[in-house]
């Protein structure tokens, strides 16, 4: 009796009914929003099984061996990397190679929050940010990149893992809202009006083979740290341009991520306890996704408008906000943003450009901070 | 300044720096393998 009656007397935990709506906003924010709904809808209902008092999902239980089994030893993000890989098309890069500056100039938001939190964690009184770790971590977010967020926390800062994805696959899904009043703020109509030439003849099929694999040896010697994040992701897309792999490339690309999404949402849900979550570090965190985006974006397009100084065929700035990882809705975002101005004005191969060289950037970005941060 | 500051202002201008030397390395790259393997390769 005691042991059926301990569920209803646990339910007595405010934390618990907050967590309950923070786990069904999630499911909420996936079925009615349609916001990134593949990790949401897992982590709502991770959050969900995880904070029902005395729950045999965690505790021991089937959660906490998927959590030590896959993203405890980052194994989650390799392998929805290798997805990703081989979903993404490195074409339209490789036509206009001058959009992978955008990719690293739109990582300046990462840096830029790092700086912030670290100098926020630093106002007495405020917890959870103590050291460089912490706020590398938080910045991170700015990667908007969901496996690279979650690798560096994995890393840095287990603790924060939780909010940091939240924030993270939010923020993603919301690139249609956060991006547009940023760049309309940083632009003017003639700018956002701007043509961009067709960037040019298809690559050859020996170009795609061989830059995933020079890619993976020059950013491995580089900075060996980024070897397990830009290999897998540079072998999902060899399995796709090799030709050879049809097979394993469409495996990777559907039954691998659909099934490591499923199992890494509703693990990352399972971490959402009431106790590590309802804190005042989670807000700041969510805050400072947000300001990692908006700088991110404003990095991209005002560098594209530092370039544009010097250069007598103008770039549209809108194609620096492209540079984050968000693949493709950023993409597509701003050649609806480039259309609303002007009905004929097609931006979407550069765009697209700029969109993958921000999966390259976030990586490298996540790798070098892995290899620096001590 | 806290030294802890100090070295977060130093990692994180490094690490953004880099990020375009590396970046900038691909696109030395692609120029490369682009002029190695023009487009008529496709129809190999």
């Amino acid at each position: 009796m005691t042991e059926l009656l301990r569920g209803i007397v646990g339910m007595g935990d405010w934390r618990v009914w907050a967590m309950f709506g923070v786990g069904l906003a999630l499911i909420w924010l996936a079925v009615k929003k349609e916001y990134e709904p593949n990790l949401l809808l897992p982590m709502g209902f991770g959050c969900l099984l995880a904070n029902i008092p005395f729950s045999s999902a965690v505790g021991g239980g089937f959660l906490d061996v998927l959590f030590k089994g896959g993203i405890t030893n980052e194994l989650f993000p390799i392998l929805i990397f290798v997805g990703v890989g081989a979903m993404i098309d490195f074409g339209p890069l490789l036509q206009d190679p001058e959009m992978l500056f955008f990719g690293a100039a739109a990582q300046f938001g990462i840096f830029f929050t790092m700086m912030l939190a670290l100098l926020v964690g630093r106002i007495p009184g405020v917890a959870g940010i103590p050291g460089l770790r912490e706020a590398a971590a938080i910045g991170i977010i700015g990667a908007a990149d969901g496996p690279t967020s979650i690798y560096v926390a994995t890393r840095f800062a287990p603790g924060l893992l939780a909010p940091i994805t939240v924030a993270a696959y939010s923020y993603m899904s919301l690139v249609p809202i956060i991006q547009p009043p940023v760049i309309r703020a940083l632009t003017t109509r003639e700018e956002r009006m701007i043509h961009m030439e067709n960037p040019g003849h298809e690559v050859s099929r020996t170009v795609k083979v061989i830059f995933p694999i020079a890619v993976t040896l020059i950013a491995g010697i580089i900075a060996p740290m980024s070897v397990a994040l830009i290999g897998s992701l540079m072998f999902g897309n060899l399995l796709r341009e090799s030709g050879v792999t049809e097979r394993l490339s469409k495996t990777a690309q559907n039954e691998l991520t659909s099934l490591v999404t499923i199992l890494l949402g509703i693990t990352i849900g399972s971490s959402m306890g009431g106790k590590q979550f309802l804190n005042p570090t989670t807000l700041l965190i969510i805050a400072m996704g947000l300001i990692a985006f908006v700088f991110d974006t404003a990095g991209g397009v005002l560098f594209a408008k530092l370039i544009n100084l010097f250069r007598k065929r103008k770039i549209n700035p809108m194609i620096g906000a492209c540079g984050i990882s968000a693949f493709p809705m950023s993409a597509r975002v701003i050649q609806k943003m480039a259309q609303q101005e002007d009905g004929g004005n097609f931006i979407i191969m550069h765009a697209v450009g700029a969109n993958v060289a921000g999966q390259i950037a976030s990586i490298i970005a996540g790798g070098l901070i892995l290899a620096l941060v001590r | 300044m806290d030294l802890v500051v100090a070295e977060g202002l130093r990692i994180s201008g490094l690490s953004y720096l880099l990020i375009f030397v590396v970046l900038g390395i691909f696109y030395g790259l692609i120029k490369l393998l682009l002029r190695m393997f023009p487009p008529k390769d496709d129809s190999e």
